[in-house]
């Protein structure tokens, strides 16, 4: 029971980020591979602030969501200003600068280590209702999102996806519409920021390399680009797996490269069934 | 002069992967982010054949170079060729894929542990003040030799015509009968090639670990971005600058106050992509394509 728990927990506290992240990766095709660094920025700047300087909940949580804005606003502002696969590089590059600078700040950040004994606050201390809390946010923010994706916001993005100057042409503001997917994704982040490192009582910068926005790609990618519903399926059916290949009764130097290669079989077949949805080809008369 | 010596050093690796690259970039507009992982199997090859086959070293090398060659094939075949003309983003996610398998593959077939090809101490030599490894030299001057080789196909013949020809403008080069199609497949196994051959290098010079494999993408697309994308000369003479530059932010003591902590050396090239995307996207030395 307590394994089943700790499955969706882990589902859940996966999906405030990766839901955000297919609004601007699968909804509005934009070549974002930056999500782990807008993570990383939040719960740092959060935990850092509470743990490190002994700084009240409430004003870290304020200086975090402020970096979190500011990175996000940084990423749409690039991603107007590049081409769409420079940007895709140009997001690798900066959340592995963050990251370098957390791992090698370490009179701040504890480098590798991570910090410890992160409190939990007011958040509950039994696993029961601690799923129970994280499960009602995930479905808070499910709906929260399927609202927006039914809105104009919505209609907008997947026009401006489609076909960019036809969509600006109608008045569709590319500009204001990204921006606003880019801050969805950053509030994912900010939420996940808040819930996950309570619950392991630990916070690790390995919890967001450059693997987890793999697997964050392959999640999106899965599920249907755009998905919701998809994509918190697919979310639910890969930790599961991930989770349970550690029954499998593996030594731990096999089961850690059988885990990395069939989530690189998994991403590689869902590329191959949704070739068509994931970059479509623009619509010609 | 020990830091433009290390440099050199590691500069000539770059070179070697970040060339084949920007052909690549050049040709087919698209990334390939498991170049890391093609080199390391190149380098965890030849160790395979030298360290636990016992053949001697030239034919181990041989044999890396040949499982390079074949390998970057069945890349481009399955990997990249059916989505590329489909749409040029998605070799990009494909490749990611490819990166996640092969990592597996080089953790369960070669363990975490350092491989070297020749491992042992190696003999040394001063040269201005500065120490280097016989090895080092003649890894530095076959770099050299193989970037001279391709200078001369690439300018001089027939074959390099043609693919100037394709980086400039495919659908043009077709028209005059050369057959782009094929012309991409052997520039993409030429790439790998050169991968495999830096892969070499690695574990000659040094020691092959798999985790290295994503710092060596990362510095080879820093080169190609910085030397304008699709440009084989600007990308050489950016690894070189990029390794340069690694060295002396970590080598220099600055302003005779402060080092900067070794861990900020692969932060250089990321550095190096952010400057260039933001301020130069064409990079240093942008060539610009022919258009009807």
């Amino acid at each position: 029971m307590d394994f089943l728990l700790h499955i969706i927990i882990m589902a859940c506290l996966t999906l405030f980020p990766l839901l955000g992240y297919n609004i601007v990766f699968g909804k509005g095709k934009i070549l974002h591979f930056g999500q782990e660094a807008q993570s990383l920025m939040a719960v740092y700047t959060l935990w850092v602030l509470v743990v490190q300087f002994q700084q009240p909940f409430l004003l870290a949580l304020l200086a975090s969501l402020l970096t979190t804005t500011m990175l996000s606003l940084l990423l749409a502002q690039l991603s107007f200003r590049l081409e769409p696969d420079g940007f895709g590089v140009m997001s690798i590059a900066l959340h592995l600068a963050v990251l370098s600078i957390i791992l090698n700040w370490q009179s701040v950040t504890r480098g590798a280590l991570g910090i410890p004994r992160i409190p939990r606050g007011i958040l509950p201390s039994s696993l029961e209702r601690y799923a129970l809390v994280v499960v009602l946010g995930a479905i808070a923010w499910y709906f929260f999102l399927r609202r927006l994706e039914r809105s104009s916001f919505g209609r907008n993005l997947v026009a401006l996806s489609e076909h960019e100057w036809h969509a600006e042409s109608l008045g569709i503001s590319r500009k204001k519409v990204h921006t606003i997917a880019f801050l969805l994704a950053g509030t994912g982040s900010m939420i996940s920021a808040i819930l996950f490192p309570p619950y392991i009582f630990l916070l690790s910068p390995l919890d967001y390399n450059f693997q987890h926005m793999i697997f964050f790609v392959m999640c999106a990618v899965a599920g249907g680009p755009g998905s919701l519903r998809g994509v918190t399926l697919a979310i639910f059916l890969i930790i599961f797996l991930r989770e349970g290949l550690r029954f499998m009764g593996l030594p731990a130097d096999i089961l850690g490269p059988v885990q990395i290669m069939s989530f690189g079989l998994i991403l590689f077949v869902a590329v191959c069934v949704r070739r068509d949805t994931l970059f479509p080809k623009q619509r010609t008369v | 002069m020990q830091l433009l010596v290390n440099g050199l050093i590691a500069g000539s690796l770059a070179a070697l992967i970040a060339g084949g690259l920007a052909l690549v970039y050049g040709v087919l507009g698209v990334f390939n982010l498991a170049l890391g992982q093609m080199v390391l199997f190149g380098g965890y090859v030849t160790w395979w054949l030298h360290q636990s086959v016992g053949l001697p070293l030239s034919l181990s090398i041989a044999g890396g170079i040949v499982f390079g060659g074949v390998l970057s094939l069945f890349v481009f075949e399955v990997f990249i060729r059916p989505f590329y003309k489909h749409h040029r983003f998605l070799p990009l996610v494909t490749t990611i894929a490819l990166s996640m398998i092969l990592d597996g593959v080089l953790l369960l077939l070669f363990e975490e542990r350092p491989r070297s090809i020749l491992p042992g101490l190696k003999n040394t030599v001063q040269i201005l003040g500065a120490y280097i490894s016989m090895v080092q030299v003649v890894m530095i001057v076959l770099t050299f030799l193989l970037l001279c080789f391709f200078a001369y196909v690439l300018h001089s013949t027939a074959f390099g015509r043609k693919i100037h020809a394709v980086v400039q403008n495919d659908h043009a080069a077709m028209s005059l009968g050369i057959r782009a199609p094929m012309m991409h497949t052997i520039i993409f196994v030429v790439s790998g090639v050169l991968a495999a051959c830096g892969g070499i290098y690695i574990g000659i010079d040094t020691s092959l670990t798999p985790t290295l494999a994503f710092s060596l993408t990362i510095k080879a697309y820093a080169a190609i971005i910085a030397g304008g994308k699709g440009n084989f000369w600007g990308a050489i003479f950016c690894a070189y600058l990029i390794a340069f530059l690694e060295q002396i932010v970590v080598g220099v003591q600055w302003f005779g106050m402060f080092t900067v902590p070794a861990g900020y050396q692969q932060t250089v090239a990321l550095f190096v992509i952010i400057v260039f995307l933001l301020f130069r996207p064409n990079g240093m030395f942008a060539s610009a394509s022919r258009r009807a």
